[in-house]
């Protein structure tokens, strides 16, 4: 994807997280963004992997900083813990560019903003942990053993977490299939 | 009576030391290939100091990366969660221990074993699907280094070296604990790799610029492994475990941030050293077989700047010799002179302005009389944890206001061949505003 057509996407659900009272730090926007690539299907080409708090893209981290040499986002720091990120008017000004291709993912970008807006970093790293072994294992695998390799990966997480994002990525699935199809 | 360790003089570190062990690693063909790999590439050029070479920067990241982990699992700053979270914490000086101080003495020391000629000048022109971490991984599986990482007492797994040379950035194969990740981070973090630290220190002495400098024993002596600050409700005790500072090591970590906006600014993104990069790149796409670098290790070893440099004269004054024309740019200082350069005006208007740039003076003039930069600094911002004084831990960028507001280094540039440059100089300065100008997606085709 062109870069500038995926900064117009970025920004945009930066916008929707926070619009859904995310505190949007750069976790927020690496999950979030997993989220839109592998469960919504948008294109937009990060190459993920497990690392800290779960799935993360190294091409990502580079990106966000790139978009902030471009002025297009800002870090504002807010005490005590790691600074929020805000798109700016530049970047409103560059998704004017991009109607076509907001129009196309637009209702996929909402949704993700809205599952996930409300949601803090745990939560965050225990939901993306599960889509990533959902997607490894497929979605036919029964809950309980996605649920036990989820603990296995991140042994912080109890048993009981990890079955209830299991399932709460399940209902996800089945919801995006509406938006999808 | 036999000697077991060994001293090396260093101008940074004054003494880099190994025992007899290391030195086999010292002493083999892959690691004193590195003897005949500048640093900085053709940067020498430019700034005449700059002819030192991967060799003893390897040292010194050894050297640094070993006061780090001195430091980091030195039980006074260690705390009983982090401890309890990281097995090798639990006894400083037990076998765990001894044995991942050498592995990551050993994986900084070949950090960069796998490094092309003139370093990252080339590093596209390496097969599909290969980079100089990928070599540098093949390396250390190699038969050669084999045998000696299980010379060692215990033996050294490769997979360890591999996963902490190189990190996880590059090693997506592979799974690291949080303990790997945090000795990686040591080496290649984005905020206290000491990779990073020595060559801004060692680029700064050799060049005779000042930029680079920082109180890195001030730093070093400060850092600590903290939990990520994070603000769900559930999780107060913090997130993953990384790299942070106590909090008097604050100041030494923006100094640290901004020697490297201004070694970037003013010494790696320094426009002829830029542009010296491409023509050597251009050169070897020329005089390479087939326009890419062997990854068949043993031939791949045996090519170093030595070679390339020795060719590259010749052909400078041949012009029957493949490559003469970018060999001559370089060797007789004809380099292309920047043309454009990025400006805040430009990228309000358009972000890739210098791609739109080199596009409209390439389909105007010709494309072989342009070369087109840019590159944007790579890693995140400097958020990292840090121990107050009360105990708490915070966000760097909640306390330091200076590094809130250290720049990201980018790169736009076009450059022209010089008999050219005037008239496209008068060409852009009178089209520029209507090449910059963005277009909606309605408007363009597909």
């Amino acid at each position: 994807m062109d870069r500038l057509k995926r900064a117009a996407l970025i920004t945009r659900l930066l916008e929707n997280l926070k619009d859904k009272g995310s505190w949007c730090g750069e976790t927020h926007a690496q999950k979030a963004s997993f989220f839109v690539q592998h469960l919504m299907k948008v294109p937009l080409e990060f190459e993920f992997i497990l690392y800290k708090h779960g799935p993360f893209s190294f091409d990502l981290r580079d990106e966000l900083t790139s978009l902030r040499a471009d002025g297009l986002i800002r870090l504002e720091p807010r005490w005590p813990y790691g600074p929020t990120i805000k798109p700016t008017e530049l970047a409103r000004k560059l998704q004017n560019n991009y109607h076509r291709t907001l129009g196309l993912y637009e209702n996929k970008i909402a949704y993700v903003a809205d599952k996930l807006g409300a949601k803090g970093v745990a939560d965050l790293e225990r939901l993306a942990t599960a889509l990533y072994v959902t997607g490894q294992q497929g979605a036919g695998d029964p809950p309980e053993k996605r649920a036990a390799k989820l603990s296995e990966i991140k042994p912080h997480i109890s048993a009981d977490q990890a079955l209830a994002s299991i399932r709460e990525v399940d209902q996800m699935i089945e919801e995006s299939q509406t938006i999808l199809h | 009576m036999p000697k077991h360790t060994h001293e090396i003089r260093d101008p940074i570190h004054v003494f880099v030391r190994l025992d007899n062990p290391e030195r086999d690693v010292l002493n083999s063909k892959p690691f004193q290939r590195l003897r005949h790999i500048h640093q900085l590439a053709l940067t020498y050029l430019v700034y005449p100091g700059a002819t030192h070479k991967r060799f003893e920067h390897s040292l010194g990241v050894m050297e640094l990366a070993s006061r780090v982990f001195d430091v980091i699992t030195n039980p006074d700053n260690v705390s009983g969660e982090i401890r309890n979270r990281l097995e090798p914490l639990g006894k400083a000086d037990s076998d765990a221990w001894r044995y991942w101080r050498r592995v990551l003495r050993m994986a900084a020391l070949c950090h960069d074993i796998g490094h092309l000629p003139f370093s990252h000048a080339a590093e596209d022109l390496l097969p599909e699907g290969w980079d100089h971490e990928r070599v540098t991984r093949e390396i250390i599986a190699s038969e050669e280094m084999r045998q000696i990482w299980e010379n060692m007492t215990p033996p050294l797994r490769q997979e360890d070296i591999i996963k902490l040379t190189v990190g996880p950035n590059k090693v997506k194969d592979l799974q690291f604990s949080d303990w790997e990740a945090i000795l990686s981070e040591i080496i290649v973090g984005d905020a206290f790799g000491v990779d990073r630290m020595d060559y801004l220190l060692r680029d700064s002495h050799h060049l005779g610029v000042a930029y680079g400098k920082f109180d890195h024993y001030r730093l070093i002596d400060t850092l600590q492994i903290l939990p990520t600050p994070s603000p769900s409700e559930e999780n107060q005790s913090g997130g993953e475990p990384t790299l942070g500072v106590d909090e008097g090591g604050v100041q030494s970590s923006e100094a640290l941030m901004v020697a490297r906006y201004f070694m970037y600014s003013q010494v790696y993104f320094h426009p002829v050293r830029r542009i010296y990069d491409i023509h050597i790149k251009d050169f070897l796409k020329d005089w390479l077989p087939g326009g890419v670098f062997t990854t068949d290790i043993r031939k791949f070893l045996s090519i170093t700047d030595n070679e390339v440099t020795a060719t590259l004269r010749k052909a400078a004054f041949d012009d029957g010799e493949p490559g003469h024309s970018h060999a001559r740019r370089i060797v007789r200082r004809e380099h292309f002179k920047r043309l454009y350069e990025r400006n805040p005006i430009d990228v309000g208007i358009n972000p890739e302005a210098g791609r739109e740039i080199f596009d409209a003076l390439s389909r105007q003039f010709g494309t072989d009389m342009f070369r087109h930069d840019r590159y944007s600094q790579k890693g995140g911002s400097p958020d990292f944890p840090v121990r107050m004084r009360d105990g708490r831990i915070v966000s760097s960028l909640a306390v330091s206001e200076v590094l809130n507001k250290v720049p990201v280094v980018s790169v736009d540039s076009v450059f022209a061949e010089r008999g050219i440059f005037d008239k496209a100089e008068r060409w852009l300065n009178e089209n520029r505003e209507k090449i910059i100008e963005p277009r909606k997606e309605e408007d363009a085709n597909g």
